[in-house]
């Protein structure tokens, strides 16, 4: 169901291949990159030795967000657990263009 | 630690990029501690059901393990499908697009955005007809025979409330209300329950005599005198229901009148009669139903679409009872059901049959394209199945 107080708005992120933690221990916690809009609007994404280029996109068909609710407990699998509409997406950043790796000579000391 | 911004201008001269030609504000990613849990997953919305979310309405998930999955709003029904991507979806909370951030120009410049979660599917929907002939199904179970009856009123396993049915139904409640109206269910004692067929009749059969022996036209039937008169043999929610089903309420001068359907009665009549046996003489079954209706009302044929089936190959015409009700509710297992009742069809004799079937504007005539094969017999288009039928 959705909140009497307003959805929150979310921002899909789309990108090619999988993605896939750097170090060992899992992708929680850890970064994935520095997101820049140019002035024209564009969005770049630099991922590790990436940059991509992208664009905005006004989806269509916005979608939903769903949250299984008592996450945790044990729920019956798939479609027969109970959702809950956490926020809904309007707007997606796509990312088709093959990713630019960053030549790098020494990396700069901050 | 969280990104500072002097990292991210480090990153941003390494990468050649000129900060001149950037918005200021950088939005730092990072997967936030619950994203590779699965625990979030995308809903493609069709239209209509966003507005309906942003409104603060519902929509639910329903299905038994045995059900393929539906999605439903208050008055639309959905199948729910898992379509793939190759892309991986990530999805961001509280990150601004390009419009939002040169809205406004005193926002800081570094955004620590967490990913809530990733995927690479999302549930995709269809519309689709609600399944509403487990309605019918499970108040069959139970059907109403009266305060008089002889079952045994203990066993109330069997009786459903709207509650109960809306858990059950893969259907909006929109949906379910509307279809417990059109198959004249009634609730009693907070059940819903429908009328088993003979107490129907009797009911029905109360009130066309009253009408007959107080010599009251069929379009003003008065509620107050049919409750005093039948109050003593039946309940009177039962009179009432009796006259709500087989009659157009309305109001005259203050007082109550219903206006009763004469094809609905004849139609009831023809199944009294029709249920009795696997098939009658057509003649004799016509003579005999003209005699069974109220005085005034004429018993016509096409009153039956859908509930019988008149056989005009056999010699005499033979007319059985063949209920669209009693059918599968799928597609291709009611073509299949049809085809191996008769081998060809005329598009007159199958269309109630098929009716219910259509969706969305679709028409009858595209149902029978997919699902059937035409041909001409005797100068007459028939329809009959596309393959074996054993």
């Amino acid at each position: 169901s959705g909140g009497a107080d307003g959805l929150a708005q979310w921002v899909l992120l789309e990108l090619q291949g999988e993605v896939e933690p750097r170090q060992s221990g899992g992708l929680a916690g850890s970064v994935l990159g520095d997101l820049h809009y140019t002035r024209q609007g564009i969005p770049v994404l630099i991922v590790g030795h990436h940059i991509l280029y992208g664009k905005v996109v006004q989806l269509e068909k916005p979608f939903a967000v769903l949250v299984k609710e008592g996450a945790g407990e044990s729920q019956p699998a798939g479609p027969h657990a109970r959702y809950a509409v956490t926020a809904l997406i309007k707007t997606k950043l796509l990312f088709k263009t093959r990713p630019k790796p960053i030549i790098t000579n020494v990396p700069k000391k901050v | 630690a969280m990104r500072s911004r002097a990292e991210v201008d480090a990153t941003l001269q390494t990468a050649k990029l000129n900060p001149a030609e950037l918005l200021p504000t950088v939005h730092c990613l990072s997967f936030g501690p619950q994203a590779g849990a699965g625990e979030c997953c995308l809903l493609q919305l069709e239209p209509g059901l966003c507005a309906e979310l942003e409104a603060g309405r519902s929509l639910v998930i329903r299905g038994e393990k045995d059900e393929q999955a539906v999605l439903c709003s208050k008055d639309k029904t959905y199948d729910m499908k898992i379509a793939d991507t190759s892309n991986m979806l990530l999805f961001i909370p509280g990150c601004k697009t390009p419009e939002q951030l040169n809205d406004n120009q005193a926002s800081c410049n570094i955004i620590h955005s967490q990913i809530a979660g990733f995927s690479n599917n999302y549930w995709e929907l269809r519309r689709c007809r609600p399944k509403l002939k487990k309605l019918r199904k499970l108040l069959m179970e139970d059907p109403y025979e009266g305060p008089d009856s002889q079952k045994d009123q203990t066993l109330t396993f069997s009786k459903y409330t709207t509650e109960d049915l809306l858990s059950l139904i893969q259907a909006s409640e929109e949906e379910i209300l509307h279809q417990l109206q059109v198959i004249d269910a009634c609730k009693v004692e907070g059940y819903w329950r429908i009328l088993e067929f003979d107490y129907e009749m009797k009911l029905l059969n109360h009130v066309t005599q009253l009408i007959e022996s107080e010599s009251w036209s069929l379009s003003k039937v008065p509620l107050c005198t049919c409750l005093e008169e039948l109050g003593s043999l039946e309940p009177t929610e039962m009179i009432e229901h009796i006259l709500l089903s087989y009659g157009r309420k309305y109001i005259d001068d203050g007082e109550v009148y219903f206006e009763m359907h004469e094809d609905k009665i004849c139609r009831a009549i023809a199944q009294m009669l029709l249920q009795n046996a696997v098939k009658f003489n057509l003649s004799e079954f016509q003579e005999v139903w003209q005699q069974s209706v109220p005085e005034g009302m004429t018993a016509r044929l096409d009153q039956l679409k859908g509930l019988a089936l008149v056989d005009k190959s056999s010699r005499p015409e033979t007319i059985f009872l063949l209920k669209v009700d009693n059918l599968p509710e799928d597609n291709q297992d009611r073509f299949n059901s049809l085809f191996s009742i008769r081998e060809k069809w005329t598009e007159e004799d199958i269309t109630p049959y098929i009716q219910d079937l259509c969706a969305e504007k679709q028409t009858v005539g595209a149902l029978l394209t997919k699902y059937a094969r035409s041909s001409t017999q005797n100068g007459v288009r028939v329809y009959n199945s596309r393959r074996p039928i054993s």
